[in-house]
């Protein structure tokens, strides 16, 4: 209708010239009206009272005739907004509580909700998402592991479902030439049909060819390319050294690609024939039963997941029958390309809703506390309110001006909430998870996050303000008029601002005491016992057989190294190993002792390679036995092991001596040392087993590079560079990774209850505030509408403190039922904290007993100030007061 | 406000039966249309033109006329004009479009199937 579109522009923009047109027809109508009666014979003044009254009034029928125009609602939201920032701006104070309070609420929202969807809501990176899909196997319906390279060419070969499907090994480390010192990497080892089924458009070149399985070709990721190639456009077709092996560069991946999952970090891509070379020492990779290949498939179109998942089944019984030895409960297990690892899922799901609901919680406190210092508001407008109802105001008009102007309001404190959670997002990004392995946890806001954002403050704009609208416009309208305050109700217990407080106390409570739990937990795992000195050592890593070594070279190698780091000045001793405790697991196997009773089940030991020296560089403590000395490679094998597996396998016995087997190879215990912490800081303590450092390296090579400890005495930066000369001295080529100190590692390794008592600590402290502001500002209310009684009773003689009591026993009584209410609710939530407390029970006493006292106390104040001021006034004053 | 005597009472927007409004405002529609079917005339022009038309059985209130006029004007039913009246007074005169026209045989057809619809319903009984 274009004719009324331009009749709304009319409207709108040239208001005074359609105003003005009007005014002059209804002019011209009186006189026309005027010049009939005067010619029935009335006097010209009559005639035109007579035209008016029979006109209906001229402002009367222009207003009519504005009802009617297009963009009459347009006009009246820019009218109500026109007032709404008037408001805003005559009480500056009121405003900024009122958008601080929702900023902190909504940008606590955001800042979670901004976590789930980076790590639940994205999709894969790659083309067409929704029919990419990860395949895992299950055994015996138990999730979920990788493939075997044969199963991979059986599903490959025989599904039908699939136009594509993709196998490759995820966690390829290799060290990569290019500028500056050589850098350890990680990428991936992919099918040759990787970059088809993903359906990727490279930046520059191409993916691989189906011919070039075994060859040396790379797909460089978009970082590695600007960093250590400064975005050479010419790159296609020159060399690279890729672990000391010539690479020729066939394309680059396009900047948001980093693997098919969200959560690694990888860097290239070479041809999975190429495993062998780059992983040496590694074999199998053609065993049934070894499962390294991850797997993603592309749906045929016309396909849906129902028969792709059919299908495989069938495929899985087949495979069942073929294969009994290795595949008797094979069955497959379908993700979406992109979701969580299946493993780790269930775990981060209940992490991120539990967030989610507590900052659900910090928001609806704020909501409680706006709309109460809405209806405190509301209440002093009542006169005006219903001055207007009176005069011809509808409830909708009313209504509708209140809620412009609390969405007005929300829609701000959102976009500081936005601002907030930028600020917030950024900090979450810096956590890091103490594993070896370079992870992609960057969380931002992007366009589902704003969308969430925005949605949300009008959900709360409309919560918080459709209370006080409703009350303002349906109040009754006489009582207002004759000055009385319609929400007071006098002598009534359940006013809705009581109402609003008992709720804010108790899902405060229920805030500060998950806030308590994450704060004891933090402070107790932070004095968790982890059975090594962190403090004064130094780690760095590095992986000689990403550089063509053999086992005995590294070996050699190690060893020399380990020799010339313990004569540099500062450093009291040097050893090497292979990974760090506390990196979230690293090797374990199952074991057994030699000529006793077989254990049920087989208990799983934690493996660790140690040289000689490593228990003294760590500060672990020989209880019984000696150290490692000069073990070779072809000696008996030795082990030492802690007081865990010792009381496991060797209860009531000497264990030195004694005889441990693991995959066919038989340890000799040589010592016994104190516990230590091994995957996490929170675990029950595990059984350890140190193997001989020398005697490892060339039957079970470490994937993951290898460390050299130096304990120093001296300042550790100083000696960082030392130890960092000498490794360049003895082999310029190789790549130096995860250079730290033990102490920072082990603060990473307090990963979990760091972030959820910083969460907590942040999200409780806004709530715990934001209820004593609300209580705050209700009693203040309270007092401040009785404060001509309060004055009467003390002019005839009521002690101030009698007024007092009377005051506190009030917000006594709120306190006392939000916190019936808000116990049982905090104990049943705090059960859902369980998996991630370290060290103290969800039902822990100190917490649940400090916490609702130290809210009492806060409650008591806050109705303790402005009753207290009552009191103080004179009462001739109060009796004036209006 | 003025009582109106024996004679119908267009009622205003914002009555209490919406429904019913709605009836009457399409009816109100229709008249004013017919009323300028036959030549271009002001507002008080038609009111008398409706006035004359139903015998004197409906006077449309200015309260409820100038509003549709306006609204037929923003739809393109009416076009309007400044002229010089008979009384030699300036006034805006309501002309019919080619779209007025349209709308007004719609407009008849309709209310004619709505008289012929009541007229049976009111007989059945």
């Amino acid at each position: 209708m274009p004719r009324r579109i331009v009749s709304l522009f009319r409207n709108l923009l040239r208001k005074h010239t359609v105003e003005q047109a009007l005014d002059d027809e209804l002019q011209s109508s009186v006189e026309i009206l005027a010049q009939e009666k005067m010619k029935d014979g009335l006097s010209r003044t009559v005639a035109l009272r007579q035209a008016l009254i029979e006109l209906g009034g001229v402002e009367q029928v222009k207003e009519e005739v504005r009802a009617i125009r297009v963009g009459r609602f347009l006009e009246n939201f820019v009218r109500n907004l026109r007032l709404a920032l008037r408001t805003m701006a005559k009480t500056p104070s009121f405003t900024a509580v009122v958008i601080l309070t929702l900023a902190l609420g909504i940008g606590a929202n955001t800042t979670i909700f901004a976590m789930v969807s980076r790590f639940v809501l994205h999709t894969a990176p790659v083309g067409d998402p929704p029919t990419l899909f990860t395949l895992h196997t299950t055994d015996h319906n138990q999730c979920c592991n990788n493939f075997s390279w044969p199963l991979f060419t059986d599903v490959r070969d025989n599904a039908k479902s699939f136009s594509g499907v993709a196998g490759f090994y995820e966690l390829l480390p290799a060290s990569i030439s290019g500028s500056g010192d050589p850098q350890r990497l990680w990428g991936q080892a992919a099918s040759t049909n990787f970059f088809d089924v993903t359906q990727l458009g490279m930046t520059l070149g191409r993916g691989f060819r189906s011919d070039e399985q075994n060859s040396p070709v790379i797909v460089l990721g978009d970082r590695v390319w600007k960093s250590r190639f400064s975005s050479d456009p010419n790159i296609l077709g020159k060399s690279i050294a890729l672990s000391g092996h010539p690479y020729t560069v066939i394309g680059v991946a396009p900047p948001y690609f980093r693997g098919i999952d969200l959560i690694l970090d990888t860097q290239f891509w070479v041809p999975i024939g190429n495993i062998d070379q780059l992983l040496p020492n590694t074999g199998h990779f053609d065993w049934r039963n070894y499962h390294w290949i991850a797997v993603a498939a592309r749906l045929k179109p016309g396909v849906s997941r129902a028969e792709a998942a059919a299908e495989l089944q069938l495929l899985s019984q087949r495979f069942a029958q073929a294969h009994p030895d290795t595949e008797k409960n094979l069955g497959f297990h379908f993700d979406r390309a992109g979701s969580l690892p299946p493993r780790d899922k269930s775990v981060i799901l209940v992490f991120l809703s539990t967030l989610m609901l507590v900052v659900f919680l910090v928001l609806l406190i704020a909501c409680a506390n706006v709309g109460n210092l809405f209806l405190a508001r509301a209440a002093g407008r009542q006169h005006e309110i219903a001055v207007r109802i009176a005069l011809g105001a509808t409830r909708g008009q009313l209504l509708r001006q209140v809620l412009t102007e609390s969405v007005l309001f929300s829609l701000i404190g959102g976009l500081f909430g936005v601002l907030i959670s930028v600020w917030a997002t950024g900090g979450l990004s810096t956590f890091r998870f103490p594993v070896p392995v370079t992870l992609d946890l960057n969380v931002g806001i992007d366009y589902k996050v704003l969308l969430f954002t925005f949605l949300l403050s009008l959900a709360t704009g409309v919560l918080f303000g459709l209370l006080p609208a409703w009350t303002a416009a349906w109040g009754s309208p006489s009582t207002a008029l004759k000055g009385e305050d319609v929400l007071a109700s006098p002598g009534r217990f359940w006013t809705l601002r009581n109402l609003l407080v008992v709720a804010q106390i108790s899902m405060s409570l229920v805030l500060l005491c998950v806030t308590g739990l994450c704060l004891r937990s933090l402070r107790s795992a932070s004095s968790i016992s982890i059975g090594f000195r962190s403090s004064g050592v130094l780690a760095m890593s590095i992986d000689p057989r990403l550089h063509s070594y053999t086992p005995e070279r590294t070996v050699q190698f190690l060893i020399e190294l380990q020799r010339r780091c313990s004569v540099v000045p500062g450093v009291s001793s040097a050893a090497a190993t292979d990974a760090l405790p506390l990196s979230g697991g690293h090797r374990s196997d199952g074991f057994q002792a030699v000529g006793k009773k077989p254990l049920d089940p087989t208990p799983i030991v934690e493996l660790y390679m140690a040289s000689p020296g490593y228990l003294d560089t760590l500060g672990i403590h020989l209880l019984n036995g000696r150290d490692f000395s000069n073990e070779s490679a072809s000696s008996p094998r030795v082990a030492i092991v802690n007081q865990v597996f010792a009381d496991t396998f060797f209860p009531h016995e000497n264990p030195l001596g004694q005889s441990v087997s693991s995959g066919g190879i038989t340890y000799e215990i040589i010592g016994v040392t104190n516990n230590i912490k091994s995957r996490f800081l929170g675990e029950d303590l595990r059984p350890v087993l140190f193997r001989s450092l020398p005697q490892t390296v060339a039957s079970d090579p470490s994937f993951e590079g290898y460390t050299i400890l130096a304990r120093t005495a001296a300042d550790s930066t100083s000696v960082a560079t030392s130890v960092r000369s000498v490794i360049r001295d003895m082999d310029p080529t190789l790549a130096v990774f995860n250079k730290q100190t033990m102490e920072h590692h082990v603060r990473e390794a307090l990963f979990l209850p760091r972030l959820a008592g910083t969460l907590f600590a942040v999200f409780g402290t806004v709530g715990l505030l934001l209820a004593a502001i609300g209580l705050y500002g209700v009693m203040n209310h309270t007092v401040s509408l009785r404060i001509r009684e309060i004055a009467i009773r003390m002019a005839l003689g009521a002690q101030a403190s009698s007024v007092l009591r009377h005051f506190l026993r009030r917000g006594l009584q709120l306190t006392a039922i939000a916190l019936a209410i808000g116990l049982p609710a905090a104990f049943v939530i705090a059960k859902l904290f369980n998996s991630i407390l370290y060290g103290i029970k969800p039902n822990d006493a100190i917490t649940f007993v400090s916490i609702p006292l130290f809210l009492a106390f806060v409650t008591l104040l806050a109705s303790y100030i402005p009753a207290r001021s009552a009191t103080k006034l004179d009462p001739m004053t109060a009796l004036r007061y209006e | 406000m003025e009582p109106l005597g024996d004679c119908y009472r267009i009622p205003i927007r914002g009555a209490m039966s919406e429904k019913r409004t709605d009836l009457l405002r399409g009816t109100l529609d229709l008249l004013v249309l017919k009323a300028l079917s036959l030549e271009p005339l002001h507002g008080v022009g038609i009111s008398r033109r409706i006035k004359q038309m139903t015998m004197g059985a409906f006077q449309v209130s200015f309260g409820s006329l100038f509003p549709s006029l306006h609204r037929m004007e923003e739809r393109g039913w009416v076009e309007a004009e400044w002229r010089t009246s008979e009384n030699n007074r300036r006034a805006k005169y309501y002309r019919l479009t080619s779209l007025g026209r349209a709308q007004l045989k719609v407009e008849e057809r309709d209310w004619n199937h709505v008289v012929k619809v009541m007229k049976a319903a009111v007989q059945s009984a």
